[in-house]
């Protein structure tokens, strides 16, 4: 008899972890604008096919001509008791066409605003994302120059000085709030050729690519309702172009680093359908007095140590990298705040704090996509 | 504890894996019950917000006013200043659409940024619009679509030009695609409109600037709060009186799952509790020869309470897997039948509840625990000797029979008094509880007295029936907790049975109700500032198509009572379809005619109304009694209505408007038709002819997909109740082994023995069974009386379901006799000593 109790026990267990795992399975609804941004027609639009001369701050604000825009916050912050947060918020711009016909009504245009908000707690070993959509219209989302701000909704970028190296951030979702204030201690970098930041051989396959590598923060970040002071570092990236990426390109790999001495550090690679790396990947090394040094393909490599796997989407990323700068004598072990940055909005990718540790110590950004079922 | 006495206990139940198997079993289902309940609960809440929300939309307010609408900043301040996030701009208008049949369209104008928690039928990935037709619907000036049925219908394709007659003024507009709804209802409510995004609906309409209303999804108290933050002349409404009523539904729905989660609870409890209790009653022998060799009662207390707390936790985890298992089996097998890819998906997803795990587990791990410990106290406290023996167990209960059934009785009576006395849905729900468990106490009484009947006519038939009826009599103290646990599972059958039948009936009542009218027709509604009200001449019109049945003039309209606030009036010019409480319907309306009221059944609870009562209203010629001369259900407003006759109303107000003509089609005659008939006969005049009967049977297709939702309830129901009975009654009958053993030592042939034995089960259960129904009926009585009436305010008409009486004493009796069956198989195969040897 003994021999069936055990067989039946087993059995009871195995469905009961069955259905423990199924229980896990929820259907994905994505939005429309999804399809949108797949879009790859692009007569009629500008590209950044040119130097161009910046303007500050009216180049901080929108350039609805081109196809893609986005300004992108991102930054590693400690309340007082020492607990380590990241965040990530980004503006996104669409345009739907090249040009907007005239209209009357103030909620017409051709320009969509979406936008991803995410924090990262240490401690709790939590990453929540959350995104939101709107019209460019009828004073819902938008950007302006002079002065600087971008918005959509409640979230919003509002300088708080006339050159906008001084920006305040709020953002909020259920529970979870940004309240920042960022103030740039570098000028603006512009990366690749004096801001033009080629992506691919093709003309005009690049961007208009303009950061604050390093922005003290202070302010308050709210999360399960649980309110902290927190002080920290940001970066800001704002880029503006129209159809980046070569035909071969599966996703990107991007590194924002801020070094303890002071130096901070962009890389990019594309990577490619064969397996290779764009040779057009780049990067750019900002000394302590804010002098921007371009970095070609040659003069780093990146090294994925270890990969992590997404048990909510199933998507592989890497998880740990060697960067290695040799004329710089410089070898970084780069490490994410926490495995799972994934963010889960209609557009899947990773994107998260990491820390930095080798010949100089530093914390930063580490964004991946391409890696979630090929788009 | 010892390690010899662990060992001992350890030893025991493996020589009885049988029993250790069939507690951990009744655990695993009793918590089972619990989470697959609360699964199919979840599984059929979603279901029923799907139907609701497929059927009248999500919104359930909305901010209207305004000498030309709302001023659009209101609605950017909503958005950014108060951060709300479920709202969303509408611009309306109606217009005749040339190219389109010159039919009368609604140009609904939205954000579509905003409209996911809205309308699901206007976003792209449902209804396969394309990116072109999206980005141009954006982009480009005078850009609409409309449903693929209604440019069928019109034969126009994508890229044709419409011209829009609005008012004055024409405007051409262009198609750029097409929507194709996922359902009827969604189709039905494309059916004449033209959807356009906002920013071309204000330019059409001349609207610049203004919205028609913003759409909110909010509670009444936050609706209430924001009413307080809007500029001057603008107020939040209700968003359509259906609205009003499926958030009262859907209360009520939710109240009977929360029931049925609650019973599943009671039956979870009794199942562990019966076999439990019947595992340690059961050795007692092997307890008392334990304490003949000299181990304390005290360590006897301990070693069974260890023992049912590992039973306990191992059932339960069994359990939550089973409970899983068993809740998404019956809700994939259900959704199977039905034909909606996102409605399957989405009900099928629901997650499991921690909460419902943390339930189950605890109450399978307390249940084992409290079941052990009163038989634990008991042979830890009797003389060692007195253990030994049953028999002085079985007399003590029989003694107590009196007090048992007394304190039945009493906690009846108690739970019936706490049902009316206390006027709160949780004390309610204890009231059942309590009035449950009085009725299972009485259970040792009525199969003692069951029994006796069966001895008395049986009996004399055969000596066999004789024995089981007294066998049962004789070992009571499993036998009565065994009924009782049965008796309560298969009454959760009837009662869930019932429950759903009897919303199903409400349902459809209120769907009668809403759309009482085949065909309604009714001036075009926008921002609630413009006056509604139709051409006599064209109501003539409408009036003189063929194959009408009959029609209905109706004007809605509020009065002030004195007594009562604001009361909502609707003024008719005949009653059809209405279903009243007392008196007959052609009775009332003679009276009514005369210048008497009917009231809803809301409105009568309300403020105890009844029939001979008078009402006072405030009208245009002074304050007026009418006489209240019947009540009729309703489950359009909570708040209530008021009927009187359109010619009384016209006499006592000055208000010649008309806010709708009903019109019901002849029996035999093709609805479609006459709807053809009357839209041709209105012409161009701006009305909205609306087919009921179509959407009527739409919608109830819509909601019987969530009734095949509950009927997981139902299966879950039978499932348990089928197992309970089979494991209990099988464990009853193993135990008996040495018994049988004995009676066949003494001459009885295997034959007899399987007679008696299929007897003694099938008694049981039929005693289950029988005492089921009054229970199950009594179960369902108290929940669409007290409990739905005292919540709503209205009644769930009482479907009794014949059927399911036979089928639960059924289930009952099958799953009885089959639990006799293995038990006969093993003891056919054991040798007559053997069998002896036993223990």
């Amino acid at each position: 008899m003994k021999p069936i109790l055990v067989v039946l026990l087993l059995g009871l267990f195995i469905v009961l972890t069955f259905a423990f795992f199924n229980a896990t399975q929820t259907p994905q609804v994505s939005a429309s604008i999804v399809g949108l941004q797949a879009s790859t027609d692009i007569a009629g639009y500008a590209r950044a096919d040119h130097v161009r001369d910046f303007k500050f701050p009216d180049d901080h604000g929108p350039h609805p001509e081109f196809q893609t825009e986005w300004w992108y916050y991102t930054g590693n912050l400690q309340a007082r008791d020492g607990r380590r947060f990241g965040y990530q918020l980004t503006f996104f711009r669409r345009a739907i066409t090249p040009t907007a016909a005239p209209r009357e009504s103030a909620w017409a245009t051709n320009q969509i605003y979406f936008a991803h908000f995410a924090l990262t707690d240490e401690k709790t070993n939590r990453h929540e994302s959350s995104e939101r959509f709107s019209r460019g219209a009828a004073g819902l989302a938008g950007a302006t120059g002079k002065p600087f701000r971008v918005w959509l909704e409640t979230w919003e970028a509002t300088a708080l000085n006339a050159d906008g190296s001084r920006v305040q951030l709020r953002a909020d979702e259920a529970g979870r709030a940004l309240d920042l204030t960022l103030a740039a201690t570098k000028p603006p970098v512009l990366h690749g050729e004096r801001g033009l930041s080629q992506k691919s051989a093709d003309a005009g396959n690049a961007s208009y690519y303009i950061s604050f590598t390093r922005l003290d923060t202070t302010g308050t970040l709210t999360l399960n309702g649980e309110t902290f002071a927190v002080t920290g570092s940001s970066w800001m990236d704002h880029e503006f172009s129209t159809a980046v990426l070569g035909e071969n390109a599966v996703g990107w790999d991007w590194f924002s680093i801020q070094l303890a001495d002071n130096r901070e550090l962009m890389l990019f690679q594309i990577r490619q359908k064969d397996g290779s790396i764009e040779p057009l990947s780049s990067g750019t090394l900002v000394e302590p007095d804010g002098t921007a040094r371009r970095l070609s393909r040659e003069q780093f490599s990146i090294e994925a140590l270890a990969s992590w796997k997404s048990g909510a989407t199933g998507a592989t990323y890497p998880a740990v990298w060697r960067v290695t700068i040799p004329a710089r004598e410089m070898v970084l072990t780069i490490t994410p705040v926490i495995a799972d940055q994934e963010m889960r909005v209609s557009i899947l990718y990773w994107e998260g704090a990491v820390e930095v540790s080798g010949t100089v110590r530093g914390v930063g950004f580490v964004e991946m996509t391409g890696y979630a079922g090929g788009k | 504890m010892q390690l010899t006495l662990f060992k001992t206990a350890l030893r025991d139940q493996l020589r009885r894996p049988w029993m250790t198997l069939l507690v951990i079993l009744s655990v695993a289902l009793g918590v089972a019950v619990v989470v697959a309940v609360d699964l199919a609960n979840a599984s059929a809440a979603r279901a029923f917000k799907l139907s609701t929300d497929a059927v009248i939309g999500k919104a359930t307010h909305q901010i209207v006013g305004g000498a030309r609408g709302v001023d659009e900043n209101v609605y950017r301040d909503l958005r950014i200043a108060q951060g709300n996030r479920l709202s969303a701009p509408i611009v309306e208008e109606y217009a005749t659409a040339r190219e389109l049949g010159a039919q009368t369209f609604r140009v609904l104008g939205v954000d579509l940024f905003a409209e996911a928690p809205f309308r699901t039928y206007l976003t792209a990935n449902t209804t396969q619009v394309g990116l072109d037709a999206f980005a141009a619907f954006l982009t480009q000036p005078n850009s609409a679509l409309v449903s693929a049925a209604s440019a069928e219908r019109y034969g126009v394709q994508v890229g044709d030009p419409i011209t829009l007659v609005l008012g004055t003024r024409e405007r051409t507009i262009t198609l750029v695609g097409l929507l194709r709804p996922p359902n009827d209802i969604s189709a039905r409510a494309l059916d004449n409109l033209i959807l356009t995004d906002i920013a071309t609906a204000q330019e059409l309409a001349g609207m610049l600037g203004k919205l028609t209303r913003i759409d909110l999804i909010a509670t009444e108290a936050h609706a209430r709060a924001l009413a307080a933050t809007l500029p001057a002349g603008l107020r939040v409404a209700s968003a359509s009186e259906q609205a009003e009523t499926i958030t009262q539904l859907t209360a009520a729905f939710q109240l009977n799952l929360t029931a049925f989660s609650l019973l599943a609870l009671a039956v979870g409890m009794f199942l562990i509790y019966n076999t439990t209790l019947f595992s340690v009653v059961q050795r007692r022998r092997v307890l008392g020869i334990l304490r003949c060799v000299g181990v304390t009662g005290r360590q006897i207390f301990a070693l069974i309470l260890f023992e049912a707390a590992i039973s306990g936790v191992v059932g339960a985890l069994l359990g939550v897997g089973l409970g899983i298992l068993l809740g998404r089996l019956t809700v994939a097998l259900v959704t199977q039948t039905i034909n909606d890819l996102y409605f399957s998906v989405t009900v099928r997803g629901v997650d499991v509840d921690a909460l419902s795990i943390l339930k189950g587990v605890l109450l399978g791990v307390l249940a084992a625990v409290l079941a052990a410990a009163l038989p634990a106290a008991e042979a830890a406290s009797v003389p060692a000797i007195t253990a030994l023996q049953r028999s002085d167990l079985e007399s003590r209960l029989r003694r107590f029979i009196p007090a048992i059934t007394t304190l039945g009785l009493a906690l009846l009576v108690t739970g019936a008094a706490t049902l009316w006395g206390i006027n709160n849905v949780t004390v309610a729900f204890a009231g059942i509880f309590l009035g449950l468990f009085g009725v299972t106490l009485g259970v040792p009484l009525l199969t003692v007295a069951l029994m006796r009947g069966v001895t008395q006519t049986l009996g004399r038939v055969g000596l066999l029936s004789r024995m089981a009826a007294r066998t049962i009599t004789q070992a009571l103290s499993r036998t009565s907790v065994a009924i009782a646990a049965l008796m309560v599972a298969v009454s959760v059958v009837i009662g869930v049975t019932i429950m759903i039948a009897s919303f199903r009936t409400t349902v459809v009542n209120w769907l009668d109700q809403t759309l009482t009218a085949d065909i309604y027709i009714s001036p075009p509604i926008t921002g609630g500032n413009r006056p509604t009200t139709m051409d006599a001449t064209l109501v003539e019109k409408i009036r003189a198509v063929k194959n009408i049945r009959g029609s209905e003039l109706i004007r809605n309209a509020t009065a002030r009572s004195p007594e009562l606030g604001d009361v909502r009036l609707i003024a008719v010019t005949a009653v059809y379809n209405r279903v009243f409480k007392s008196a007959n319907a052609g009775d009332v309306w003679r009276q009514v005619a005369g210048g008497s009221v009917v009231i809803s059944e809301p409105l009568a609870n309300r403020f105890r109304l009844r029939e001979g009562d008078t009402i006072t209203l405030l009208t245009d010629r002074g304050a007026k009694q009418f006489p209240i001369v019947g009540v009729y259900f309703d489950y359009s407003s909570d708040q209530g209505m008021l009927l009187l006759s359109l010619d009384v109303y016209r006499e006592w107000w000055d208000d010649p408007n008309l806010s709708a003509v009903a019109i019901y089609v002849a029996p035999n005659a093709d609805e479609a038709q006459v709807e053809n008939a009357i839209r041709a006969a209105v012409g161009n005049a701006q009305v909205i002819v609306q087919s009921n009967k179509s959407l009527r049977d739409a919608a109830l297709v819509i909601f019987d997909r969530t009734f095949a939702i509950t009927a997981t309830l139902r299966i879950i129901a039978i499932i348990v109740a089928f197992i309970g009975v089979l494991s209990a009654l099988m464990a009853l009958q193993l135990e008996r082994t040495r018994e049988l053993g004995t009676l066949r030592a003494t001459g009885m042939t295997l034959r007899q023995l399987w007679q008696l034995t299929l007897l003694e089960s099938g008694l049981m259960g039929a005693t289950a069974g029988i005492l089921a129904i009054p229970t199950g009926l009594l179960l369902s009585a108290i929940l669409i009386y007290v409990i739905n009436l005292r919540s709503f305010g209205w009644t769930i008409f009482f479907e009794p379901v014949p059927e399911v009486y036979a089928q639960a004493f059924a289930v009952a009796v099958c799953a009885a006799l089959l639990a006799a069956v293995y038990p006969m198989v093993r003891l056919g195969r054991l040798q007559v000593a053997e069998a002896l040897r036993e223990e």
